[in-house]
């Protein structure tokens, strides 16, 4: 099975990007939008500061 | 006409599903491949044996569909974590690390894994999936569809209607009120594994009396249309990521269960308890989905009802639902919980490029087939002996005769979790001794689990009423066994007088069908005690190693592998 490059595995993600920002910004979601990117400056810090980092069975439900 | 594969992953049970020109030529879960009970994770093993099964390379496919939205999930993570502020405040960064870290770049994981370009790869809802693989499979042209689940992106349970190539939802109950949620909630207070305790609590509760319903109608408060409420004081499930109910429960309830004691239902008063618990569970969750049913028959008029999501799971409930909810027919597929979504993923990406409905399913044996030529390979490499008969069905029901358990393994493996004849523990049903000696020796699981029966479809009159259905070829629901022939099958009736039957046609195991008729032609009943052919926390065979490597490990008397039959005797156990 042929892999992806790093390249396209790149262009790939900004497709995602793309897409996570177009959901975010459509009908009543767009107030989401400011906050979205405030949880994913500070997700990148609790992450860095040592959250949480295992998967408990109730996970399932809250993610 | 098109290629289309379906993929769930990254919860539980992850799978694919591969439909070629409309019909299902694959559907695999990742478990069977990887050993890992319940793999969440990317199915790749899945997808390439798929692809396999049909000759295909991943650059053939014309569209991957996973099956739901990973940005619908973030919102709801995201919402529902506000709103639970400040009880939330624990969870969050494990929420969010888990969202941003990795499951809202799924679809680039499907696209580097499988090589495809990402272009190709599109979504839909989690239970429109589950709608789909429900309905689509179905033989019926139009029918109400309920999907009942622990959650979606944020619904927990919703009502369609499916007629021909649409799907259409007619009414939804957000999370956190989900019957899957509180089914799982107690399955912890009973001290089991979530996500794989549910069967235990189901089994558990013909055991006891449902004397606590006041205390369920206070979890979950039914209302007139169909609706429910969970009453979250007495869950935290939607606040903490290691425990599934508050104080309250235990206050409610009483002290939850330890995990991993052994039960006694015989004399303990406080195991009686604890099936009682269980037992007011299942009632209220029949209740719930009596309701929802109809709801759905009053919404859609349709006399045809097709159900998925885990809750759909409950064969207990849904026999249930055929005898109370005043639909005619009922059908659940077998794998009717979240792997399934990869097989209603794919169908919905098939009818859009085909314009056209799939081909029903008639079988459930969609995974990888035995190879023989590996098998003999195998045991000679191991120095095992085995033979090959002239008639291997024969011999084999002529061990079941003689008391042996055996190990049937034959053709392709089966889709969801229930074995149908493909991956099978099969034994004699008459001896009530049997299903302790398998139990207690082989499974090594719980003294109150029960075994279900396989019979020829065209003879089940005879031992079981309530069996003419939809859904016994698929073990998705229980029939009453027949009280003056409850004799003959005393290992596999349940304490409540049901059993969970499969009834088998040619046209949907011919092997299996073979094996009973070889049954009756021996003089005794076309049916066998048929179980999962897996130890103790495994997942269901996949392979032909899998196949020896339980025989060396497990005390089973005999295992038909493909075309060769090894028996104990004649090799070290």
């Amino acid at each position: 099975m042929k892999k992806a490059t790093t390249a396209s595995a790149f262009a790939s993600r900004i497709v995602t990007v793309g897409q996570l920002i177009g959901h975010f910004s459509t009908g009543r979601r767009i107030f989401m939008l400011p906050l979205l990117i405030l949880i994913l400056i500070s997700s990148l810090l609790l992450v860095l500061a040592g959250g949480l980092s295992y998967v408990a069975p109730f996970v399932y439900a809250i993610v | 006409m098109s290629a289309v594969l379906g993929i769930s992953a990254y919860y539980h049970d992850s799978a694919a599903a591969l439909i070629v020109d409309g019909e299902v030529i694959a559907a695999v879960q990742e478990e069977r491949l990887s050993r890992r009970k319940n793999d969440p994770g990317m199915p790749q093993r899945a997808a390439e044996a798929c692809l396999r099964q049909a000759g295909l390379e991943a650059q053939d496919l014309d569209r991957i569909v996973f099956y739901e939205n990973p940005f619908g999930r973030l919102e709801r993570v995201v919402l529902s974590s506000l709103r639970a502020f400040p009880r939330s405040w624990r969870h969050f960064p494990a929420a969010l690390q888990s969202q941003i870290g990795s499951k809202i770049w799924v679809l680039d994981g499907i696209a580097g894994a499988l090589g495809v370009p990402r272009g190709k790869i599109t979504t839909v809802g989690h239970h429109e999936s589950h709608a789909a693989s429900a309905f689509f499979p179905s033989p019926f042209e139009e029918a109400a569809i309920l999907t009942v689940d622990g959650m979606g992106e944020d619904e927990s349970t919703a009502i369609w209607h499916g007629a021909d190539t649409d799907l259409r939802c007619l009414a939804s109950i957000p999370y956190p009120h989900s019957i899957g949620l509180l089914y799982a909630a107690i399955t912890a207070f009973l001290g089991f594994e979530v996500n794989e305790g549910e069967y235990k609590v189901m089994g558990l509760a013909a055991f006891g009396k449902p004397s606590f319903q006041n205390e369920f109608r206070t979890l979950l408060q039914l209302q007139a249309d169909g609706a429910f409420e969970l009453n979250t004081q007495y869950f935290a499930f939607h606040t903490d990521i290691n425990i599934a109910f508050s104080p309250r429960l235990e206050r409610l309830l009483g002290p939850p269960r330890r995990r991993g004691k052994a039960w006694d239902l015989t004399g303990d008063e406080t195991d009686q308890r604890y099936a009682d618990i269980a037992a007011s569970l299942q009632w209220i969750t029949e209740e719930a989905l009596l309701g929802l049913a109809r709801e759905a028959r009053r919404r859609t008029g349709s006399p045809n009802l097709c159900l998925a999501g885990g809750v759909a799971l409950n064969c207990v409930a849904n026999a249930r639902l055929l005898r109370e909810s005043g639909f005619s027919r009922i059908f659940v597929q077998p794998a009717a919980g979240d792997a399934g979504g990869a097989l209603g993923a794919a169908m919905l990406g098939a009818i859009e490029l085909d314009r056209e409905r799939p081909a029903r399913m008639t079988s459930a044996a969609l995974g990888v087939p035995i190879c023989n030529d590996a098998a003999r390979a195998l045991c000679g490499s191991l120095g095992l002996h085995w033979r090959y008969p002239g008639d291997i069905l024969d011999e084999a029901a002529d061990l079941v005769l003689r008391g042996k358990i055996g190990a049937f393994v034959r053709g392709r493996f089966e889709w969801g979790p229930r074995a149908l004849g493909q991956r099978s523990i099969i034994a004699s049903p008459a001896d009530p001794g049997m299903r302790d000696r398998i139990n207690q020796v082989v499974k090594k699981r719980e003294p109150f689990r029960p075994f279900a029966p396989a019979v020829l479809s065209d003879r089940a009159s005879d031992w079981f009423a309530e069996h003419d259905n939809d859904m016994t070829p698929f073990m998705t629901t229980t029939a009453r066994v027949v009280e003056r022939q409850a004799g003959d099958i005393g290992a596999v009736r349940h304490v409540d007088g049901t059993a969970r039957v499969q009834t088998v046609t040619a046209q949907a195991s011919s092997d299996f069908c073979g094996l009973l008729e070889r049954m009756e032609r021996n003089g005794a009943p076309p049916i066998v005690l048929n179980t999962s052919l897996n130890g103790a926390g495994e997942p269901i065979i996949g392979d032909e190693a899998d196949a020896l490597g339980f025989f060396m490990s497990h005390p089973v008397d005999f295992m038909v592998l493909g075309d060769i039959l090894l028996e104990k005797g004649a090799n070290p156990s």
